[in-house]
């Protein structure tokens, strides 16, 4: 299980944003500040999610975020957790982050998106929330 | 600006309100004292608490001069909103053409306005367009229609301006990468209809140079300059009457960076576009005179203002002394207004009313051409109906009921004012050598040095957000539990259906022969102008393009070729 993390190594996060969407000033943040936590982070842009799946596979994260802030969030994040499970990969933490509207949000989270850090939420809370997160799974 | 008794009076009264001030201060000790002897303005100038004659002692009283006189400090023209107010801009595109219509006729119907009563439409495209593609690829999926309007064809096109006559309206045209398709669109319907390319008035935003600080993918930086350069080249020829280009200043503060870098970043480009458009035959003055820019106007309510008074002076003098511009039109900057998107939160989303009204405000004291005042929803979704209408409202409150209009650049000659203006331009001018020490605009940004600054200033203030130390209302202060905000505007979901059922429709009717020549034609034209340098530019493209359009090519069709050709990349390649 990729989501046990062993003494000593870093928590890799996979950070993608759709290519077409312009919004990337937060999700950039969140990359350099979790590089500063001490994360190893992958930041990248996507057209298509089966891109996303390929490197999280590839890089075997612990954790893939997608910020969104243009709308298309059911069916990528559908395809994301989908894909992700083919692989035997449905342990890795998916977050997301952007303008995702409460009502998508609350469907998202039934499908198994752990958290959304939607506008005015930073950096420091989705640092805290992955390092809960993965410290009960390693525990 | 003044003679050496009124400085030297000035000094002494400086000096006395300073140990004043002082004084007081200290009364308070180390509880006020970061507030009151610190404050700095968002791009980090410090600022004094009160200003007096001798703080613009350096200041000529020509560097200001009047509105209309140059270095146009105080606005393009002698006679400003007295005789035509500012053109309301609101920036409309949602879902397919026809919806993106029947906003536009419900906002023409509630005063949107341009210049002298003239038609104004301010339109966006949507997310599948930008990307250069059309709705029928899977990346499509989900966003046909979203953030603009699924327009891809000629076809769409004529649905969009149904029964409306082009010759009677200006449209602004705001794409991202697909500029030339969408240009080559509205050229070949308004043949279609009869008009010729000469008859149109409007703007294509032309503005390449975006993707050094807008996280979306695009052409390499020097094939892109060559599109802007290829596009200028051939309006200069046949549509004397279309603005081409659009300097995006908004995008830089919107990604995080300053006022200094907007201004700063859009004068080095400048520089590098005059050049390369020199480079190609055109005079500096057939070049410059249809250029215009997208400023952000965001909260630092007196430096917004003072950087575009700053902005109007650098500019001027730059395109005159150094291009020897001619045409006071040249030196003018015409700006497009837009509210900073942002600032808002989606927290207590009403609270944005008050804020873009700031913005407004401040734009209007500025003397702004045009303006889109943002919703106060666009933090969380796309603008419903009321939140598109309030507005516009903000905009006809400022120009119809405060009297602000009746007097242009009331507050030249604040000491402050003009202070803070002539420390922008200085900052700006100086961060402008930093670029061309570099090697210019463009070899800045293909080594990331732009998008770095902007990211740096970017984070510098989030850190101070989010220790407290700048204040956003409701997010970072005064929070309240609230219920989420009820009737969020959803683009029909529908849309996405019909949009690929006409693509595939348009695909299977048009003149299978004529496209395919069209195209052909149009991939060796952007194939040429791979490898073509600035001086071999000559609009060709541009014909090749407007031909394809009329074979009803599609903009997924167009982009692919010019990707193909002059390659494409995700905005974090390089």
């Amino acid at each position: 299980m990729s989501t046990e993390i062993a003494p000593g190594e870093p928590i890799r996060v996979l950070l993608a944003k759709p290519t077409h969407d312009c919004h990337d000033r937060g999700v950039r943040l969140v990359a350099k500040k979790m590089r500063d936590a001490g994360f190893e982070v992958i930041f990248m842009n996507f057209l298509l999610p089966g891109e996303v799946i390929r490197a999280a596979l590839d890089e075997d994260v612990h954790v893939v975020g997608i910020s969104t802030s243009s709308g298309g969030h059911l069916p990528l994040f559908g395809d994301l957790l989908a894909g992700l499970a083919a692989h035997g990969r449905d342990d890795a933490v998916v977050i997301g982050g952007g303008v995702i509207p409460p009502d998508d949000e609350k469907t998202l989270r039934s499908w198994g998106v752990e958290a959304i850090f939607g506008p005015g939420t930073n950096a420091e809370q989705a640092i805290a929330m992955i390092k809960r997160r993965l410290a009960t799974v390693s525990s | 600006m003044f003679d050496d008794a009124t400085l030297a009076r000035s000094r002494e009264i400086g000096s006395a309100w300073e140990e004043a001030y002082e004084r007081l201060v200290a009364k308070f000790g180390d509880a006020v004292l970061e507030r009151a002897t610190n404050a700095t303005t968002h791009s980090g100038i410090p600022l004094k608490s009160a200003y007096f004659p001798h703080d613009v002692d350096d200041l000529d009283l020509d560097a200001i001069g009047a509105p209309g006189a140059y270095p146009f400090t105080r606005g393009n023209l002698a006679a400003q909103y007295q005789l035509m107010n500012w053109a309301n801009q609101p920036v409309i595109g949602y879902g397919l053409a026809e919806d993106t219509r029947a906003r536009m006729d419900m906002l023409a119907e509630q005063g949107m306005v341009g210049y002298f009563g003239q038609r104004f439409y301010n339109l966006v495209y949507d997310l599948v367009s930008h990307e250069g593609l059309d709705p029928d690829h899977p990346a499509a999926r989900g966003r046909v229609g979203q953030c603009g309007m699924g327009v891809y064809s000629k076809a769409d096109m004529a649905r969009l301006f149904a029964g409306m006559d082009l010759t009677q309206m200006n449209v602004v045209h705001i794409t991202y990468y697909q500029v030339v398709p969408a240009l080559a669109q509205y050229v070949a319907l308004a043949e279609e209809r009869g008009v010729s390319p000469e008859q149109l008035r409007g703007n294509t935003m032309n503005w390449y140079h975006q993707s050094a600080y807008v996280g979306m993918s695009a052409f390499p930086p020097r094939q892109g300059h060559k599109l802007a350069v290829e596009l200028i080249n051939y309006c200069s020829k046949n549509m004397p009457r279309w603005n081409t280009t659009n300097f995006f200043g908004y995008g830089v503060e919107e990604a995080g960076g300053t006022a200094v870098e907007e201004i700063g970043f859009m004068l080095a480009y400048g520089i590098d576009l005059v050049d390369a458009c020199v480079e190609s035959g055109l005079t500096a003055d057939e070049a410059l005179v249809r250029f215009g820019f997208q400023i952000a106007q965001a909260n630092d309510f007196f430096e917004e203002i003072c950087k575009i008074r700053a902005l109007r002076r650098i500019w001027a003098t730059t395109m005159k002394e150094r291009f020897g511009a001619k045409d006071a039109r040249s030196m003018h900057v015409r700006i497009h207004t837009h509210t900073s998107g942002a600032v808002l939160t989606a927290q207590q989303p009403l609270v944005n009313l008050i804020r873009t009204t700031l913005h407004a405000f401040g734009a209007a004291l500025s003397g702004t051409q045009a303006m889109e005042v943002s919703s106060y929803d666009e933090a969380l979704a796309i603008p419903t109906e009321e939140a598109a209408t309030l507005a516009l409202r903000v905009q006809q409150v400022i120009q119809e009921e405060t009297n602000i209009t009746s007097v242009s650049d009331p507050l030249a000659g604040s000491y402050y004012v003009e202070s803070l203006t002539n420390q922008i331009a200085g900052a700006a001018l100086e961060l402008v050598q930093q670029i061309e020490a570099q090697g210019g605009y463009i070899a800045a940004q293909e080594s990331g040095w732009l998008r770095r600054k902007v990211e740096d200033s970017a984070e510098r203030w989030r850190d101070l957000v989010d220790t407290g130390k700048r204040t956003v209302v409701g997010m970072n202060k005064y929070q309240t539990d609230e219920p989420p905000t009820a009737n969020l505007f959803k683009i029909d979901p529908e849309a996405e259906a019909i949009a690929i059922k006409r693509v595939e429709e348009l695909r299977a009717n048009r003149d299978h022969g004529r496209w395919e020549r069209a195209l052909a034609s149009f991939g060796q034209a952007a194939e040429a102008l791979a490898t073509k340098d600035y001086s071999e530019l000559d609009g060709s493209l541009i014909e090749a393009a407007i031909e394809a359009a009329r074979a009803d090519a599609t903009t997924g069709e167009m982009m692919g070729a010019l990707k193909s050709a002059l390659g494409w990349r995700a905005p974090h390649e390089y």
